[in-house]
């Protein structure tokens, strides 16, 4: 049986004192860098991808999932200038990240309040 | 939106939270699934590993007595490798008892039932936690529409007997799909219609009365009042892009090089959501269960990057 343990997935591995972030720095490109994200798939990839892109002091912004069976992602930032350190963008995009989902948070729970005052049919979940 | 099933629109925002958020309802939103089952006796014509398997394909609702909500089970349970506790303990798992004997059963059946096989269904399932009940059926009507009392986990005939113990514990679908607590979770893109009024005009009555029907989703329509074509209301919902809008405008278009009479985009920043549970709790409960997945591992992650920083 070679298959392998399915809490690999999601499971920082504690035999071996897995980190859940590595940061190496490039070693030819200054303001430039790569975040080895363990546990992690394209559900955080892209976002964090796709957020970084939005962040005019970002150069450059990729993420590498190599396998469905490796688990872990490889983010790569490069910065306009020496003066922004990758880790300093890649904080600012989870915090916007945040601010959003807690805004999306909010806006869902609203726009259900106003469903159920529009539908005025309290239907009872009973399954 | 109904308990088991909801439609939401999401707009403003990119296609990668959209799909995190799809991904999250799919793989990472915590719920009950049975995961252990001690055997006492089987000897009904499925074996363990069978049976043990179908039970714990069936949903487990988490839903607190003096609420009609089938409830996020984040807080109410501890995953099982997160908890204090040596083996298990109420605060991270819930026992279930079944032992259904044929010969026992048979005494409450009916005389023409008498030899005919007894399903045991999820009902026959007994729960420690009244909060925590195998997920049945949506209304009374639909029970009674339905010949079994529950899920089916297997049939059985005279002298079989099935007792067992299952223990329900929290996990995710990354660990197993039992674990999912959508059947559907997707998004569409929402269609941008845009009408060129300048070009319609050029058209007679009949070429637009024919561009209306040739579309199969029927999205467009002639406005009463202007003699124009608008877009029906819920074009949104009928839309599916079908090509033959766009190859009948080339048909009749005077030059090739024209402006299109409609044109029929994706948003890329507005989408159409679906989302259909197991069961195993409410619809609008997985969408909030996932926002909240997704604060906790970004409040996560930017504590370990602020680490990075001080290294």
């Amino acid at each position: 049986m070679n298959a392998p343990e399915r809490t690999q997935s999601f499971l920082l591995d504690e035999d071996t004192g897995e980190l859940k972030i590595v940061y190496t720095a490039d070693t030819k490109v200054t303001n430039a860098g790569t975040f080895r994200f363990n546990k992690e798939d394209h559900t955080v990839g892209n976002l964090f991808r796709m957020q970084l892109l939005r962040d005019p002091s970002v150069r450059f912004a990729g993420y590498l999932h190599p396998h469905p069976l490796v688990y872990f992602i490889d983010l790569k930032i490069q910065t306009n200038n020496s003066t922004v350190a990758p880790v300093e963008v890649l904080s600012a995009a989870i915090d916007d990240l945040s601010n959003e989902t807690d805004h999306l948070m909010t806006q869902f729970q609203e726009a259900c309040e106003e469903w159920k005052r529009t539908n005025d049919t309290e239907v009872s979940g009973n399954f | 939106m109904a308990p088991h099933e909801m439609r939401f629109i999401l707009s403003e925002t990119d296609t990668s939270v959209a799909n995190t958020l799809r991904r999250i309802m799919i793989g990472e939103v915590p719920t009950l699934a049975i995961d252990l089952v001690e055997f006492h006796e089987n000897s009904s014509v499925l074996n363990d590993e069978y049976i043990a398997h179908r039970l714990g394909l069936i949903p487990i609702r988490y839903q607190p007595v003096d609420s009609m909500k089938g409830q996020d089970c984040n807080g109410a349970f501890l995953p099982h490798r997160e908890c204090v506790c040596y083996e298990r303990c109420p605060r991270c798992s819930v026992e279930f008892e079944l032992d259904v004997a044929f010969d026992e059963a048979n005494t409450f059946r009916s005389e023409e039932e008498l030899m005919a096989p007894l399903t045991i269904t999820s009902k026959d399932l007994k729960s420690n936690n009244e909060n925590v009940i195998p997920a049945h059926f949506l209304s009374q009507d639909e029970q009674d529409e339905s010949q079994d009392a529950g899920v089916a986990i297997v049939k059985i005939g005279p002298g079989q007997r099935l007792k067992l113990k299952a223990i329900a514990r929290m996990g995710i679908a990354k660990e197993h799909a039992k674990w999912c607590p959508v059947a559907i979770a997707t998004y569409r893109f929402w269609p941008n219609i845009t009408i060129n009024e300048e070009q319609i005009a050029t058209l007679t009555m009949e070429q637009k009365q024919e561009m209306v029907d040739v579309c199969p989703d029927k999205i467009l329509e002639i406005d009463d009042v202007t003699g124009s074509i608008k877009a029906v209301d819920d074009a949104w919902d009928r839309c599916t892009y079908t090509e033959d809008l766009q190859e009948f405008q080339q048909s009749i278009k005077k030059r090739k090089e024209d402006d299109d009479f409609v044109t029929v985009e994706a948003a890329e920043d507005k989408f159409i959501f679906t989302v259909e549970s197991t069961g195993v709790m409410d619809a609008d409960e997985i969408v909030i269960s996932a926002l909240r997945v997704l604060k906790d591992r970004l409040n996560y992650l930017a504590q370990e990057v602020e680490n990075i920083k001080d290294m």
